[in-house]
C-alpha cells in the first residue's frame, strides 16, 4: 500500500533505531573509553574524597549496565543531568536551551548564504557546461572545501573586521542590554518583530561574517550537487520539448530545469546539515558566538563532563530529526516517494 | 562521463592513461598532476624538515611578532667613537624583548636592555653604553632623529622569512616542523579507519544477514553524525598525542569505509567471475579475498586519499579548539589557536601562513583524490 501516512509512520519508526544507536555511542564514548574524564576534570593532587564524591554524584561509581539504563531514562525525561564546573549544579539542559538560539540564527544565515551561493553557481556551471566557466566552478568547489572553515572565519575578520573596519569580529550584538525582547532568541527575528531597528542593525552587522564563512564553506557541496542534478535534468525529455517549443534558453535552465533539480538538492540539504553543525561549531569559536557549539568547547576547557555529554547528545538528536524532517518534506513534495 | 572527443581504443595501464592524460582527460588529469606535485612537495618538507627549517621551531629566537622579512638588527655608535663593529667588551643597549636583545644574549655581548619608552640614544650619550643595537627597519628613522650617531658596519643576525609568533618563535621553521605532526596524524588516522572500516565492510557486504543490518545501522548513524563533534567527544575523553588524537579522528571516518567496501562487494559479488569461482569450488574466503578484495582496491586508494584530506581539516579544527597535539609540538590548528587572539591588533602574518598551509595540504589529497577517480573508476565520482 502506497500511501503518505504510512512512509510518514515508517520514516518516524526508522528514526528511533538511529537515536538509540547515536545516544548509545555518545555513552560508550564518555564512559566506556579508556581515560577518565573526572580524573582529567581535577587538578592533580586532588583529595581522593573529593574525587570519589563526585563520581558518585555522576554515579560513576555503579556498574555500567546500571549507569547505561539510568542514561536512557534520564534521556527519555530530557534531564541531561547538572554541570561540574566553572559552576556547580546548574541544568545542563536548560543551559544548552539558552545556546541553542544563536546557533540556530548562524546556521540559517549560513544556509541562505549556501543556498543562493552554491546553487546559483552550480546552475550556471550546469548551464555552462565544459566552458571556462564551469571548471572555474568545479575548481572553486575543491578549493573553498579544503580550506579550513575556521581560517576563512579569520582572514575574514582580518581584512573586512581590522583592515577595512566594516564589520564587528565577535560576538552577537554590541550592547548586551540593546539586545531586543526575547521572542524567538534570534537577535535579527526579535529585533525586527519588536520593530528595534537600531538592534537588527547591530544584529545584522555582527551576524554577516560567521554567515558568510559558513555558507561559503558549504558552499562547494552545492555547486557539485546543484550542477550534477542540473546535468541530468537538462537531459530529460521534457527539456528537450522545451527547448523544442522555443523557449528562450535562458528560461529553461533557470526556470524549468532548476525547478525539478532543487527536489533533490532540498533532501541533499538535510543530509550536509551535519557538515553544518560541525562548521558551525568552529564558527562559533572563531567568531566568539555564544552558541551551542562554543558552549561545547568552552565546558571542555573546564573539562565539564555533564555539559560535554548533554551538548554532544543534544547535536546528534538534533541531526536525527533534521534528517526525518527533510524526508517528511521530500515526501510531502514528490508523490512518487512512498514505502 | 562522456567526452568530446571518445578515443577508439584507451591505454589500460594507470600510467599510459596519466601520460596521454590531458589530451583526452580534460581538467581532471591537470588537477591529478597539481595535487601529486602539492603532495611531492609536502613530503620533501617532511622528510628534509631538519635541513630546510632554519631555527628550532620551539625555541624563542627572536623578539615577538617579528614582520615577515624582518629580524635582521644594525649597530649605531656615536660619531667618531672609533667603533668599526662588534668587538669584545663592547656594550650596546637594546629594547627589551626584542630581536635586537635576543641576538645580544646569544652573541654574548655585554648588554643592557631597556623598556621601550626609553631612549636608547639618551643612555649611549649618558655613558651607560658604547652603542645601540636596533631592528634595521627602524634604524633609518632612529639615525634621522639622532644625526650624531652612524651605522656600522652591515646589518646582522637571523632573518625570519615568515616573521615570528607571540613567542618570538620563527613561523616559516614552525610550518615546516608542522607539517610532520599533521601528516603523522592524518595518515595514521586513515590507516585506523581503514583497517576497521574495510575488513568489516567486506564481511557485511559478502555474508549479508542480521550482522550486516545490525553493522550497516551502526555504521550509518555515525556516519550521520557531525564529525568534528564525535572527534571532539573522543579527543576529550582521551586527551592529547598523535596516536589519541589519530584514534578520535578515525572513529569518524570508519563509516566511510565501510559504507564504500560493502556497496562495492555488494555489486562485485553478483559478477559472472565469482560466479564462476564459487562454480570451480573457490572456499569463502579465497572468493573474498582473491577475487573480490582486489577489486575494491582502486575505489580505496581514492576513498583513502579524499580521507586524508578530510583528517587534516578535522585535525586542524581539533587542534584550533585546543584539543591537538601536545603545546611544543608544532601544529598548525594550534598556531592559529593561539594566533587569533592577536588578530585585533592586526598582527597577520601568524595566522595566515599555517592556515595556508592547512589549506595546500588538503588540496593536494582532494585534488588528487577527485583527479585519479575519474582516470581509475570514471563511474565513481559524478557527472
Amino acid at each position: 500500500m502506497r500511501s503518505l501516512g504510512r512512509y510518514l509512520l515508517v520514516r518516524t519508526l526508522l528514526t528511533i533505531p538511529m537515536i538509540f544507536v547515536l545516544v548509545t555511542l555518545v555513552f560508550l564514548i564518555l564512559r566506556v573509553m579508556p581515560g577518565d574524564p573526572v580524573k582529567s576534570s581535577i587538578r592533580p593532587g586532588a583529595p581522593q574524597e573529593y574525587i570519589d564524591e563526585i563520581r558518585h554524584s555522576l554515579g560513576l561509581d555503579k556498574p555500567l549496565y546500571v549507569q547505561y539504563g539510568e542514561y536512557l531514562w534520564d534521556l527519555l525525561h530530557l534531564d541531561l543531568g547538572t554541570t561540574l564546573s566553572p559552576v556547580r549544579g546548574q541544568s545542563v539542559a536548560k543551559q544548552i536551551w539558552d545556546h541553542f538560539p544563536a546557533t540556530l540564527e548562524l546556521a540559517l544565515a549560513g544556509m541562505l548564504v549556501t543556498a543562493l551561493v552554491g546553487v546559483g553557481m552550480g546552475a550556471y556551471a550546469a548551464h555552462h557546461r565544459r566552458s571556462a566557466a564551469d571548471y572555474s566552478l568545479r575548481l572553486y568547489a575543491i578549493i573553498i572545501y579544503a580550506i579550513p572553515v575556521f581560517w576563512l572565519g579569520l582572514m575574514f575578520q582580518l581584512v573586512f573586521g581590522v583592515w577595512l573596519g566594516w564589520f564587528p569580529i565577535a560576538g552577537r550584538i554590541s550592547n548586551l542590554a540593546a539586545a531586543p525582547t526575547h521572542i524567538t532568541g534570534l537577535y535579527t527575528v526579535d529585533s525586527l518583530l519588536t520593530g528595534n531597528w537600531a538592534a537588527f542593525k547591530d544584529s545584522m552587522m555582527h551576524l554577516a561574517l560567521p554567515a558568510l564563512t559558513l555558507g561559503l564553506y558549504l558552499s562547494g557541496v552545492f555547486v557539485r550537487l546543484t550542477r550534477s542534478n542540473m546535468l541530468q535534468v537538462l537531459k530529460m525529455d521534457f527539456i528537450t520539448a522545451a527547448r523544442a517549443r522555443g523557449i528562450p534558453e535562458r528560461t529553461v535552465v533557470y526556470r524549468h530545469a532548476l525547478k525539478n533539480a532543487l527536489i533533490p538538492i532540498i533532501t541533499m540539504m538535510g543530509l550536509q546539515f551535519a557538515l553544518l553543525l560541525a562548521g558551525a561549531v568552529l564558527t562559533e569559536s572563531t567568531f566568539s558566538w555564544p552558541g551551542l557549539g562554543r558552549f561545547l568547547v568552552e565546558r571542555i576547557t573546564y573539562r565539564d563532563f555533564p555539559s560535554i555529554q548533554g551538548a554532544v547528545v543534544v547535536f546528534a538528536l538534533l541531526v536525527a530529526s533534521v534528517s526525518l524532517l527533510v524526508d517528511i518534506l521530500y515526501a510531502l513534495i514528490d508523490p512518487r516517494i512512498r514505502y | 562521463m562522456s567526452k568530446t572527443k571518445k578515443p577508439r581504443e584507451e591505454p589500460t595501464s594507470v600510467l599510459g592513461r596519466l601520460l596521454r592524460g590531458a589530451y583526452w582527460y580534460g581538467a581532471e588529469w591537470y588537477w591529478t598532476v597539481t595535487g601529486g606535485i602539492l603532495l611531492v612537495l609536502i613530503i620533501a618538507i617532511t622528510i628534509f624538515a631538519p635541513v630546510l627549517s632554519p631555527y628550532d621551531p620551539t625555541v624563542t629566537v627572536g623578539g615577538p611578532f617579528e614582520r615577515p622579512g624582518g629580524g635582521q638588527v644594525v649597530l649605531l655608535a656615536p660619531k667618531g667613537s672609533g667603533i668599526t663593529g662588534l668587538q669584545k667588551g663592547l656594550k650596546v643597549a637594546t629594547f627589551y624583548n626584542t630581536t635586537a636583545s635576543i641576538v645580544a644574549e646569544k652573541m654574548h655581548l655585554t648588554a643592557r636592555h631597556y623598556q621601550v619608552d626609553k631612549d636608547l640614544f639618551a643612555k649611549v650619550r649618558a655613558g651607560e653604553a658604547d652603542a645601540v643595537l636596533i631592528s634595521a627597519r627602524k634604524a633609518a628613522e632612529a639615525l634621522k632623529k639622532n644625526p650624531d650617531f652612524v651605522q656600522v658596519g652591515k646589518p646582522f643576525g637571523p632573518h625570519f622569512i615568515l616573521g615570528t609568533d607571540n613567542l618570538g618563535r620563527d613561523i616559516l621553521s614552525r610550518l615546516i616542523w608542522g607539517a610532520r605532526a599533521v601528516l603523522a596524524v592524518a595518515i595514521l588516522s586513515a590507516l585506523f579507519s581503514a583497517a576497521i572500516g574495510v575488513p568489516l565492510g567486506l564481511l557485511s557486504g559478502f555474508f549479508g544477514g542480521w550482522f550486516d543490518r545490525v553493522l550497516s545501522l551502526i555504521m550509518d548513524s555515525i556516519y550521520s553524525f557531525p564529525g568534528l563533534i564525535l572527534a571532539i567527544a573522543v579527543a576529550a575523553v582521551l586527551g592529547t598525542g598523535v596516536v589519541n588524537i589519530a584514534i578520535a579522528i578515525s572513529v569518524v571516518y570508519i563509516p566511510t569505509y565501510f559504507r564504500m567496501t560493502r556497496s562495492q562487494v555488494l555489486s562485485i559479488k553478483e559478477e559472472l567471475y565469482v560466479e564462476a569461482a564459487r562454480a570451480l569450488g573457490a572456499k569463502r574466503h579465497e572468493i573474498l579475498g582473491m577475487y573480490i578484495f582486489p577489486n575494491v582496491i582502486s575505489t580505496l586508494v581514492v576513498v583513502f586519499s579524499l580521507n586524508v584530506a578530510d583528517a587534516i581539516l578535522t585535525e586542524a579544527g581539533l587542534a584550533f579548539l585546543g584539543l591537538g597535539l601536545q603545546p611544543p609540538t608544532p601544529d598548525w590548528g594550534f598556531d592559529l589557536n593561539k594566533g587569533k587572539a592577536y588578530l585585533p591588533r592586526g598582527y597577520w602574518w601568524p595566522i595566515t601562513f599555517p592556515g595556508l598551509m592547512i589549506t595546500l595540504v588538503a588540496l593536494g589529497f582532494s585534488l588528487l583524490g577527485e583527479g585519479l577517480g575519474e582516470l581509475l573508476n570514471p563511474r565513481l565520482t559524478e557527472e
